[in-house]
């Protein structure tokens, strides 16, 4: 008897296509574990993330945003044959670096430091106007945060806050410009240069508040003075000013 | 004996826990806020001058950067003007943004723009402090109890 009744019941896995997880829509408790409708929507989520970054993944390559020297994509061969990889330098060199950086400006004093790991933490101070943090990877730049002069850098713990934005609308827009900036100098053979570069064109925000735009001539347009430093003079702009 | 100096005590809702006292030309104290309790106490020694509480009461706006705080000021029960106060916050050298300050001013204030503030000419290149913003109200406010009861609009 029971094994005519076995034969009877049906097996479930092969009716269902959605196997295991279809098993989960027949719960009839709907609204205490709503586990069928949110495993849906978790799918529907990650593909949708899967397309996107497909496309932008597309968009960026078509500009070769490559900053260090190492080539990707060279056989296993020809590696061990060590092309000189410009992200591995030894942190005395970067300290070295960043020192004779220090004293090229005397409007400008950077302080490193390495609490996470090998990677330089730099905080310069330019003059009474602003304080920028910048993150380093070996001698490339990564990031930068800029800030004002009064406002803190440091987090609860004493250690250097990489993170959060600045209070003022001003410090936010040169933060976005100095992440264009250090997007723009780019030389994977010498990085040490563009370093430098990259000090001199944020030095000259020294005069921050005190100069005009040269393409309007006034100070302040919506409210912010000229943020925006062209990349070759230096010269001051609004954002809606430039070209 | 000595003529007696003027001593100003202040209080700034923009800084809530301190109270400032003031000299004429003479330094600024910034305490906290149980200072008026000590001047209670300190009775003997200080006399509580004729004149009346002077206040300046108002809006705070705030547009990009820039705070900007419109009051009337009373004493007693009389209005007797109109102050205006324009702080840029990103800035702590005060003699920096003057101009960025003044081009801001003229676009709503027009023909009303002050000249440069007496405090900016000592500062040099020190930063600003609350202190500073008082030793301004209290040039104002002296400047508005010489003059008679006409009101008259008193812009610092």
């Amino acid at each position: 008897e029971l094994e005519r009744l076995s034969n009877l019941v049906g097996k479930p896995s092969e009716n269902h296509p959605l196997h295991n997880s279809g098993l989960l829509s027949l719960d009839p408790v709907q609204d205490k574990t709503p586990l069928y409708s949110q495993l849906l929507q978790a799918y529907k989520w990650s593909n949708k993330l899967q397309y996107h970054a497909g496309l932008a993944s597309g968009l960026l390559n078509q500009q070769s945003l490559k900053r260090s020297a190492n080539q990707m994509g060279v056989s296993a061969k020809r590696r061990p044959k060590a092309q000189p990889t410009t992200l591995v330098l030894p942190p005395q060199y970067v300290d070295d670096v960043i020192n004779r950086i220090d004293r090229m400006f005397p409007e400008m004093s950077i302080q490193l430091s390495r609490p996470n790991g090998t990677s330089a933490m730099l905080l310069v101070t330019l003059g009474k106007v602003l304080k920028v943090i910048v993150v380093m990877r070996s001698l490339f730049i990564d990031r930068t945060i800029v800030k004002g002069y009064n406002e803190n850098v440091y987090t609860e713990d004493g250690k250097l806050d990489i993170w959060s934005k600045s209070n003022y609308q001003v410090f936010q827009k040169v933060t976005d410009h100095a992440t264009t900036a250090l997007l723009h100098y780019q030389l994977p053979q010498m990085p040490d240069v563009v370093v430098r570069s990259f000090m001199t064109w944020l030095r000259s925000y020294i005069k921050l508040f005190q100069a005009p735009c040269q393409r309007c001539g006034k100070f302040l347009q919506e409210g912010l003075p000229p943020t925006w430093r062209d990349f070759r003079t230096l010269e001051a702009f609004h954002d809606t000013c430039r070209q | 004996g000595q003529t007696g100096k003027l001593m100003y005590v202040m209080h700034n809702s923009e800084y809530p826990l301190s109270c400032f006292a003031l000299f004429e030309s003479g330094p600024c104290l910034v305490a906290d806020a149980n200072f008026d309790i000590l001047m209670v106490k300190l009775k003997g020694f200080f006399q509580n001058a004729k004149a009346n509480k002077i206040e300046s009461r108002g809006t705070r706006y705030q547009y990009c950067d820039f705070l900007v705080k419109v009051g009337t000021v009373t004493m007693g029960p009389s209005a007797r003007g109109i102050s205006v106060e324009v702080e840029y916050c990103p800035c702590v050298i005060a003699n920096d943004c003057w101009n960025l300050l003044m081009e801001f001013m003229q676009s709503f204030m027009g023909s009303h723009t002050p000249g440069i503030p007496s405090v900016f000419s000592t500062k040099h290149d020190s930063i600003y402090s609350p202190a500073d913003t008082m030793v301004q109200y209290m040039e104002l406010f002296n400047k508005i109890r010489k003059q008679q009861q006409v009101p008259v609009a008193g812009i610092r």
